[in-house]
C-alpha cells in the first residue's frame, strides 16, 4: 500500500562530488517493495522546489528480517538534490511511496543481464539484491557499469558479492573499457544468451540497448524517467507513447517506470 | 471546542465545508483515498471530461516554474461514458458531493455533456470550464470573450437542473465583464482562475520547454492574480464566488474567503502534499476557533479598507 510519512534521516554520505547516498527510516510500507519501484520526497518546510521529487529504491535497510527503513541513491544536479545533500541523521523528510510498477522476476529468468547508465544503478541494485534472494547464482549473468567518467561508476562493491561478471565503460575512458555499455553488451550476448535483460539509464542508452535486445530476440526490461508532478496517476504529466495504443498515452508514474522494451516506439 | 459551522451554499447544493478540490489536480478521486478521508472534502471536482475520450497534448507536458508549473496536458481525459461506468461508482461510496468538469469545443457539445450528466445519481453538479478552444471562432477560448461564454452557459443551462458553476479564465482584459455575462446566462456559481498561460524556453537548444510551446502556470506564483479577479468578481456578482489559484494552505484560503469567496479549490498544492485539503480545512477551523468566529460565512467578504 502506498502511504504518506514523515521518514527520518538514518545516515547521508556523499560517494563522489556528484552523488551520494541516503538512509530513510520509514514504516513497515516497504516491506512489500519491488525493485524498480520509487518514492517521491519533499523537504518539509521548504517552499522552493516546489514539486516532490521521485527516486528510485536503491535498497531495503532491514534489521532482524524486518523492513526498517529505504536507501536512495543520488546524483546532485539541482536545487532539491543539492539540499538534500545537506540533510544530516535526525532530520525529517516527507517521504510517499512505494510507487509504480517495478521489474518482473520470474523462474523462467535465470541468466540475467543487468544494464546501468549512471544514475541508473539506482533501481538495479535493489534487483541484483531481489533476484539473490530469489535464488539466481548469477554465474551465467553480467552486470554492465557505464557512465561519461570515472565518478559516474557507481555500487561495483555491490556485485563482488556474487560471481556475476562486471563490465564497465566510461565514455572518456577514465575507468574500464573506452566508449558505450552496449560494445561489451553486444559483445557479451553473442556468447551468452540471457533470459532477460534488465536495464536503466538514459532515454538514448536505453533505447541503443532496445534495439540490441530486438536484434538478439532476448526479454528486456528497461525502466524510464520522465517529469512527474504528483506521482500517483492524478496530474497526467508524465505521459509516454508506446506501441500498446496509438490512441492513448501510458503514464510512468503508474505504468511504469518499467516497461517492457516491446511497448516502446522506436527511434 | 466551541460549535463552529463550516457549512457553506455555493448555489444550489450546501457544502459541509468549502474546501473543494480543482479539476485536474485530483484526477478522478480515487487516486487520493490512501492518503485523505475522502469524506471529509467539502466537494470533489473529477478531471476535466469531454463527450468522447481525449489523448492530450505530446510529452513533455509539465515543468517546474519559480513557485509554479506550466502544464500542457491537454486535457487528455478517458470520456463521459468511461467516467459514469468506470469510475463513478466507486466515488458513490463517498457522502462527498461529487461535480464533474465538462469541457467541449463546440456548443453543442457542451450542450450534450450537460444532458447526458442532467439524470446520472451521484454527481451533484457540474463546472463548465471554458477557456477552451471553439473551433467555430477559430480556436479562440470561449472564456474570452462574452457573449461566446453567455451562449455555453446558457446552453447547458437549458440542459440541466443539477448546481452549474461556470470556471473562468484569467486570460481576459477585464473578469468582471465576462463573470457579468456567465451569471446573467445562469451561472449558480463562478469558481476562477483557471491556469494562466505561459511559456518557458531551453536557452542551449532554443527550443520551448513544452511540447505544446504554451502551457497553463498554476501553484503559488498566481494566488496574487487570483485573489485581485476574485475579489474584483465577488464585489460584482451576487452568485457565490469559488476561489482557486495558488491555494497551499489555510491562510492562503482565508484570504480568498476575506476577499469574497463562498469555497475555495484546492488544486497544484494536492501534488505536493496529496494531503493538503484536510490540512487547509484543519487550519481553517484552527483560525476560526482561536478568533471564536462562529461562522465562515461571517469572514466572507469581510475585506476591509
Ligand atoms: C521514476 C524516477 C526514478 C528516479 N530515480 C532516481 C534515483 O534513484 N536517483 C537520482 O538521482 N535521480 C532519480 N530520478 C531523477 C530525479 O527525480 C531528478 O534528478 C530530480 O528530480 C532532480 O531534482 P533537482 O531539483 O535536484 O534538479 P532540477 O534542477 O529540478 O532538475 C534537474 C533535472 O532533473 C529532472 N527532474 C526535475 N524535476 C523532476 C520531476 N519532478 N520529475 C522527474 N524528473 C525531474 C529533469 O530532467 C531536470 O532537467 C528519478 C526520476 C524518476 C522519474
Ligand atoms: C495538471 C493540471 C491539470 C488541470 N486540468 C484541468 C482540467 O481538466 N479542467 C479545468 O477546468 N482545470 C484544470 N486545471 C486547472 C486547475 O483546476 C486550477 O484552476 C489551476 O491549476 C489553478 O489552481 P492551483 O494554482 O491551485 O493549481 C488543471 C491544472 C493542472 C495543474
Ligand atoms: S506524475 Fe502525475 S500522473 Fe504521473
Amino acid at each position: 500500500m502506498t502511504i504518506q510519512e514523515t521518514a527520518t534521516v538514518l545516515w547521508n554520505h556523499s560517494i563522489n562530488t556528484e552523488y551520494a547516498h541516503i538512509g530513510l527510516a520509514c514504516g513497515a510500507g516497504y516491506a512489500d517493495a519491488r525493485p524498480g519501484q520509487f518514492v517521491t520526497l519533499r523537504l518539509p518546510d521548504r517552499s522552493t522546489p516546489l514539486l516532490r521529487r521521485p527516486f528510485s529504491i536503491h535498497r531495503k535497510i532491514s534489521a532482524n528480517n524486518e523492513t526498517t527503513g529505504i536507501e536512495i541513491l543520488y546524483k546532485i544536479v539541482g536545487s532539491f538534490t543539492r539540499t538534500l545533500s545537506l540533510a544530516k541523521e535526525g532530520d525529517r523528510i516527507d517521504l510517499l511511496g512505494p510507487l509504480g510498477h517495478g521489474f518482473s522476476i520470474s523462474e523462467q529468468h535465470r541468466k540475467i543481464s543487468l544494464v546501468a547508465g549512471g544514475i541508473g544503478i539506482a533501481p538495479l541494485v535493489f534487483l541484483y539484491d531481489a533476484l539473490k534472494e530469489s535464488g539466481v547464482s548469477f554465474s551465467e549473468s553480467a552486470v554492465f557499469i557505464g557512465g561519461r567518467t570515472q565518478t559516474d561508476i557507481l555500487c561495483k562493491s555491490v556485485f563482488s558479492s556474487s560471481n556475476i561478471k562486471q563490465f564497465i565503460t566510461t565514455e572518456d575512458g577514465s575507468e574500464g573499457e573506452a566508449g558505450m555499455l552496449t560494445a561489451p553488451l553486444s559483445r557479451w550476448l553473442k556468447s551468452h544468451r540471457p533470459d532477460m535483460i534488465y536495464a536503466c539509464g538514459s532515454m538514448p542508452m536505453l533505447k541503443a540497448v532496445i534495439a540490441i535486445a530486438r536484434l538478439e530476440h532476448v526479454f528486456c526490461e528497461v525502466s524510464v524517467e520522465t517529469m512527474m508532478a504528483c506521482g500517483i496517476g492524478a496530474c497526467l504529466g508524465c505521459a509516454i507513447q508506446t506501441n500498446m495504443d496509438s490512441e492513448k498515452y501510458r503514464h510512468v508514474c503508474v505504468d511504469g517506470p518499467v516497461f517492457n522494451a516491446e511497448e516502446l516506439i522506436e527511434g | 471546542m466551541t460549535s463552529k459551522n463550516l457549512k457553506v451554499d455555493i448555489g444550489g447544493i450546501t457544502l459541509n465545508n468549502p474546501v473543494m478540490t480543482a479539476s485536474g489536480t485530483f484526477g478522478y478521486g480515487k487516486e487520493f483515498e490512501s492518503f485523505v478521508d475522502l469524506n471529509r472534502i467539502g466537494a470533489i471536482i473529477v478531471k476535466g471530461l469531454s463527450l468522447k475520450p481525449s489523448k492530450g497534448n505530446s510529452p513533455p507536458r509539465i515543468i517546474e516554474t519559480p513557485s509554479g508549473m506550466l502544464n500542457a496536458i491537454g486535457l487528455e481525459n478517458i470520456g463521459i461514458e468511461t467516467f459514469i461506468t468506470g469510475k463513478l461508482p466507486a466515488l458513490k461510496d463517498f457522502e462527498t458531493p461529487v461535480f464533474v468538469n465538462i469541457y467541449g469545443t463546440t456548443i453543442d457539445e457542451y450542450a450534450a455533456l450537460a444532458d447526458r450528466i442532467q439524470d446520472v445519481d451521484g454527481i451533484s453538479g457540474m463546472e463548465v470550464n471554458i477557456s477552451c478552444p471553439n473551433v467555430k471562432a477559430g480556436g479562440i477560448a470561449f472564456g474570452v470573450d462574452c457573449r461566446a461564454a453567455a451562449d455555453v452557459v446558457r446552453a447547458v443551462r437549458l440542459k440541466t437542473s443539477k448546481p452549474l458553476m461556470v470556471k473562468l479564465s484569467p486570460n481576459v482584459t477585464d473578469i468582471v465583464e465576462i463573470a457579468k455575462s456567465v451569471e446573467d446566462a445562469g451561472a449558480d456559481s463562478i469558481s476562477l482562475i483557471n491556469t494562466i498561460t505561459g511559456m518557458l524556453i531551453d536557452i542551449e537548444t532554443r527550443k520551448p520547454k513544452l511540447a505544446n510551446i504554451t502551457g497553463g502556470l498554476s501553484g503559488p506564483a498566481i494566488k496574487p492574480v487570483a485573489l485581485r479577479m476574485v475579489w474584483q468578481v465577488a464585489r460584482a456578482v451576487k452568485v457565490p464566488v469559488i476561489g482557486i489559484g495558488g491555494i497551499c494552505s489555510a491562510e492562503d484560503a482565508l484570504e480568498f474567503f476575506i476577499a469574497g469567496a463562498t469555497a475555495v479549490q484546492v488544486g497544484t498544492a494536492n501534488f505536493i502534499n496529496p494531503r493538503a485539503t484536510l490540512d487547509i480545512l484543519e487550519g481553517i477551523e484552527g483560525y476560526l476557533e482561536t478568533r471564536q468566529i462562529k461562522d465562515i460565512g461571517e469572514l466572507i467578504g469581510s475585506i476591509r479598507s
